[in-house]
């Protein structure tokens, strides 16, 4: 664990004088380790109550991949349960097939449900499709991440329902939700800009959640270290392919130079949302023919996909 | 007071010699700089690190942006990967 102790040319926190660990670019606003955690955690709290994500009696699945953002939301939500009402965890991991990849971030959350006591459930790949991400990404890597999100929404549905969820929890984080709004703006999809993961489910699966919607990549990353939880773990080996990574480093730059860029992004899908959100949630529920699960075209993404795997 | 038979000897002034930091970048790599003193900003636009991509410790201690680094210090560049 890093100490926050540091000589005189370490900034103070604004609030108690003790030196700072980090500076909120967007207001210039320093904050010491304990300040910084709790300001953190009180925002968390306050995205869960104003948007009523989680209400008492529910039973959370916490989508865990053993990364920084999902370790960072399980530590988060272990520590304000109490404020949450009577409110229960389960951890869920899916293991899609990565070499050298995932197995370092499972062997990190197998640790960390340890660590916390929490019940946890895996599910792979292999088990639910017949084989490894790996092996279905084979001459198709350029679709790694579109056919990767279609398996994956479906394993963490799986899983959070062997849980008894009913609600599942995933890391997003204010980086993640920035950039997805601006991809759906440079992919011209409205509906998808103004529909987001909780509204989409409109009682068909189990609701999902983004309790660190508003916590940026770097605020997690300094969350991690001040409680020694910090791990250098590799990064997706197939995130290179993905649009998202141009739109990743373009919105950093932007935000480097205009600090405040990336809640701009998350308060213009607000507005947007606010206005004509539900005028565009109009497509009628189907259910697909060949699973039965609820779609919005005659098949399904899942079982179109499953089609043209290599097993 | 000093006895009356102590002898002094004292040294010419000699300049302190200013010591490079010490750089350890996020691939592991080891590199000096400086010796300053800069700001944490400064040191990273030298090395062509975006703020909003690492975080920052000097001599094991979390510092931000605008905390003034220099002389000995060693310094910890940590890069922030994405996912997860």
């Amino acid at each position: 664990m890093l100490h926050t102790a540091g000589p005189g040319t370490t900034p103070r926190c604004d609030t108690c004088g003790e030196p700072s660990v980090y500076r909120e670019r967007t207001t210039g606003r320093h904050l010491c380790r304990d300040h910084f955690i709790a300001d953190v955690e009180g925002r968390v709290l306050e995205t869960i109550r104003s948007r009523n994500l989680i209400a008492p009696g529910d039973h959370v699945a916490i989508a865990l991949s053993g990364g920084k953002d999902s370790t960072a939301l399980l530590m988060i939500l272990s520590k304000i349960l109490p404020d949450l009402g009577p409110v229960r965890l389960t951890a869920i991991t899916i293991d899609e097939g990565i070499a050298g990849y995932r197995e370092d971030t499972v062997r990190s959350a197998d640790m960390l449900v340890s660590r916390f006591g929490i019940p946890h459930l895996t599910v792979t790949f292999t088990e639910l499709f017949g084989g490894t991400l790996d092996t279905f990404l084979v001459g198709r890597e350029p679709e790694a991440c579109s056919v990767c999100g279609i398996l994956r929404r479906k394993a963490l549905n799986v899983a959070a329902e062997r849980a008894g969820a009913t609600k599942v929890a995933t890391g997003h984080n204010l980086d993640d939700e920035a950039q997805s709004v601006f991809m759906n703006v440079l992919r011209g999809d409205l509906p998808r800009l103004v529909r987001d993961s909780g509204s989409d489910s409109q009682g068909r699966f189990i609701p999902r959640i983004k309790p660190l919607m508003f916590i940026s990549e770097k605020e997690i990353a300094v969350y991690l270290m001040l409680h020694g939880a910090w791990a250098d773990l590799p990064e997706c080996p197939y995130a290179v392919h993905a649009l998202r990574g141009e739109v990743r480093r373009m919105l950093a730059t932007l935000e480097s130079k205009h600090p405040g860029t990336m809640l701009n992004l998350m308060k213009s899908k607000a507005k947007i949302e606010a206005r004509c959100g539900g005028v565009l949630e109009t497509e009628p529920v189907r259910h697909c023919r060949e699973c039965g699960d609820p779609c919005s075209g005659e098949v399904c993404q899942l079982c179109t996909l499953k089609k043209t795997l290599k097993k | 007071m000093l006895p009356a038979d102590t002898r002094i000897f004292m040294h010419p002034a000699r300049p302190v010699p200013h010591k490079a930091m010490k750089i350890l970048l996020p691939d592991k790599s080891r590199r000096d700089a400086g010796p300053g003193p800069m700001t944490v900003d400064a040191l990273l636009a030298e090395f062509g690190f975006d703020p909003v991509d690492v975080i920052v410790s000097r001599n094991g201690t979390l510092v931000t942006e605008d905390a003034v680094v220099g002389n000995d210090d060693e310094i910890r560049i940590i890069r922030i990967a994405h996912g997860g």
